[in-house]
């Protein structure tokens, strides 16, 4: 948590990710670029660094995109996650370089302005092996670009993290272009059979991390809550572990009910940080810690401790006997509820 | 009951556990094997790269005897009785052209002239460019007979199958300067007034190079450009110019063949 903006929050676990990211970019382009030299050595240092630099952002791509479905599945994996940002800005970098170096290739010192190049010099876009591929990955590029840039709790906090995480979630929209742009383009014309089965190697690993991670969601969403009266029967007091939580899907929202210290308290399931899953954190310090990047909050009111300012909505409890109901209908973000006390 | 999971918070000092560190050492050993194998596999399975040639950082000075049929080439001697005729070319995607203008403002008519010329040499397989990038690299000499030059020998008409090149990537500039990935750079190419050039292959697989004009012999670029960069089987009536061969086409009687090219 910060409460000033700096470029970058460096602490040694953001180095060491960083370290990692930059050796093994280094390791993978060293590899290409040398296996290459020696078993085909007529090759150029442009189609080098096109090539190199495309191969690196996409499996950086792929990478990114697993991270969340990995951790949920198995949260060992969430320190991964913590700094998925700067692999993320790693990844526009290797991209920029593979699309720079293909617009001034392909394009520049030409008789037309170059990025007006890229949508006129192929026009058969109704058809599907002739496709101008590089179209596709311009706008990937543009969708790369705009993620890249707001990659910051700047832009988070200004343009607000449900409008952040919207923009975000356009990854999905580059990882489809990015996709087509390789099918459509180069295995047009390296048509090996084991390059198409790696990508498709990766394409199915990461649906099939979001299936499963989306069933286990699901499976969580279907647990019914029963209604009394206003109030929904949730669980047993016995069921939540101490120090954490147990997330309920109620009119849609998901609640964490967490204990601690002998007391209950619900709030949204929400971080206002990046969206992350509070009923996966935490009590540290009194504090309802997220998972995913440590944003903390009291349980009793859903506010941040001063001086920070997040806020979410937190709900009304009740026992009966060892029974927890809880209401449905949130307080505003921010209002203090007093935690319920279990009593034995 | 109290959960004894480890739960790691990067601003909190050795909150990343034992058991959440071999986790992550495992992916981590994992991820660099992936990416090992994977440069390993796109780096093995690329298809080879032509020996083409281009020397970008020297110059070489030629002299010769200009001629355009209608792309201007320089004719050089390399032995007796034996000649090359060098196709020239503008800087970056563009004619040489622009600078022939400047030339000419001084001199009635280029042809047959005695020329000396510096640029960059583009060279594969028997044929050679050279790339000027300024009209102060190119030196009248002298007055030569306009009539010692050949003429295009009329062969015959053919249909022949191959893909439409420009020949500066082709021939040395870019690998591959072919296919579908350099086609936008090839149709560049050929608008801003490089040759277009066939490049196709007998049914021995050999390969042989055409430099395309319409059916009078002119300068053809715009018409051509929806087809570059695509395998096509093309009719037409060839000449010969010494090393060089020409194709007079209509292109309207292109056909895209939609297979493979062989020229790969």
């Amino acid at each position: 948590m910060g409460l000033e903006y700096k470029f970058v929050l460096w602490n040694r676990y953001k180095k060491k990710y960083d370290l990692v990211i930059a050796g093994f970019s280094i390791i993978f382009l060293l590899l290409f670029a040398g296996i290459t030299l020696i078993v085909n050595r007529e090759t150029t240092v442009e189609t080098l660094v096109i090539r190199g630099f495309g191969i690196l952002a996409v499996v950086m791509l792929h990478l990114i995109l697993v991270i969340g479905p990995l951790c949920r599945l198995q949260p060992k994996f969430l320190p991964i996650l913590y700094n998925r940002r700067h692999l993320g800005v790693s990844m526009f970098l290797a991209a920029l370089v593979h699309g720079g170096f293909s617009i001034f290739q392909f394009h520049a010192l030409g008789d037309t302005f170059p990025i007006y190049s890229i949508f006129t010099s192929n026009l058969d876009y109704f058809s599907l092996s002739n496709f101008p591929f590089q179209v596709l990955g311009f706008f990937a590029l543009l969708i790369l670009f705009s993620m890249a840039a707001t990659s910051h709790d700047f832009f988070l906090a200004n343009l607000s993290a449900v409008t952040w995480k919207r923009l975000h979630m356009m990854v999905y929209v580059a990882y489809v272009l990015i996709l087509l742009h390789v099918v459509l383009g180069a295995f047009q014309q390296e048509t090996s059979l084991f390059t198409i089965i790696v990508l498709g190697l990766g394409f199915v690993l990461v649906v099939l991390l979001h299936l499963l991670s989306a069933r286990q969601e699901l499976r969580a969403d279907k647990i019914q809550s029963v209604e009394t009266e206003g109030w929904f029967r949730v669980c047993e007091v016995d069921e939540i572990e101490d120090d954490r939580a147990k997330i309920f899907t109620l009119n849609k929202e998901r609640v964490a009910i967490f204990k601690y210290e002998n007391k209950l308290s619900a709030i949204h399931n929400v971080c206002k940080h990046q969206g992350g899953p509070l009923g996966e954190g935490k009590i540290i310090d009194g504090c309802i810690t997220c998972p995913w990047h440590g944003y903390q909050y009291l349980p009793k009111n859903g506010q941040s401790p001063p001086p920070y300012t997040e806020k979410v909505a937190t709900y009304d409890l009740k026992l009966v006997g060892s029974t927890v109901f809880i209401d449905p209908n949130a307080h505003a973000e921010g209002t203090e509820v007093e935690p319920l006390i279990i009593t034995k | 009951m109290k959960k004894q999971d480890e739960f790691f918070v990067p601003y909190i000092s050795e909150s990343l556990g034992s058991k959440t560190k071999k986790a992550i050492r495992r992916l981590v050993w994992t991820i660099l094997f992936a990416i090992i194998v994977i440069a390993g596999v796109f780096a093995f399975t690329q298809k080879p790269f032509k020996n083409g040639s281009f020397e970008l950082t020297s110059e070489t000075r030629l002299t010769g005897v200009f001629h355009e049929n209608p792309y201007p080439m320089l004719r050089v001697k390399v032995a007796d009785d034996s000649y090359k005729n060098i196709l020239l070319l503008g800087f970056g995607k563009s004619s040489v052209n622009p600078y022939l203008a400047v030339i000419r403002k001084d001199f009635e008519t280029l042809a047959g002239k005695e020329l000396a010329i510096e640029g960059n040499l583009i060279y594969y397989n028997g044929k050679t460019l050279v790339q000027i990038t300024s009209e102060e690299k190119i030196k009248v000499m002298g007055n030569s007979d306009p009539n010692i030059l050949p003429k295009k020998e009329k062969v015959g008409k053919v249909t022949l199958t191959g893909e439409i090149i420009d020949p500066k990537c082709y021939f040395g500039v870019m690998k591959p300067g072919y296919g579908k990935i350099h086609r936008s750079c090839a149709v560049r190419c050929i608008s801003g007034g490089i040759p277009p050039v066939l490049a196709a292959t007998d049914s021995n697989h050999n390969l042989h190079y055409y430099l395309i004009t319409d059916m009078v012999g002119g300068a053809i670029h715009e018409s051509i450009l929806p087809y570059v960069g695509k395998p096509a089987e093309i009719t037409g009536i060839v000449e010969t110019y010494e090393d060089w061969q020409f194709l007079r086409i209509n292109v309207e009687d292109i056909r895209e063949t939609g297979e493979a090219s062989l020229i790969y």
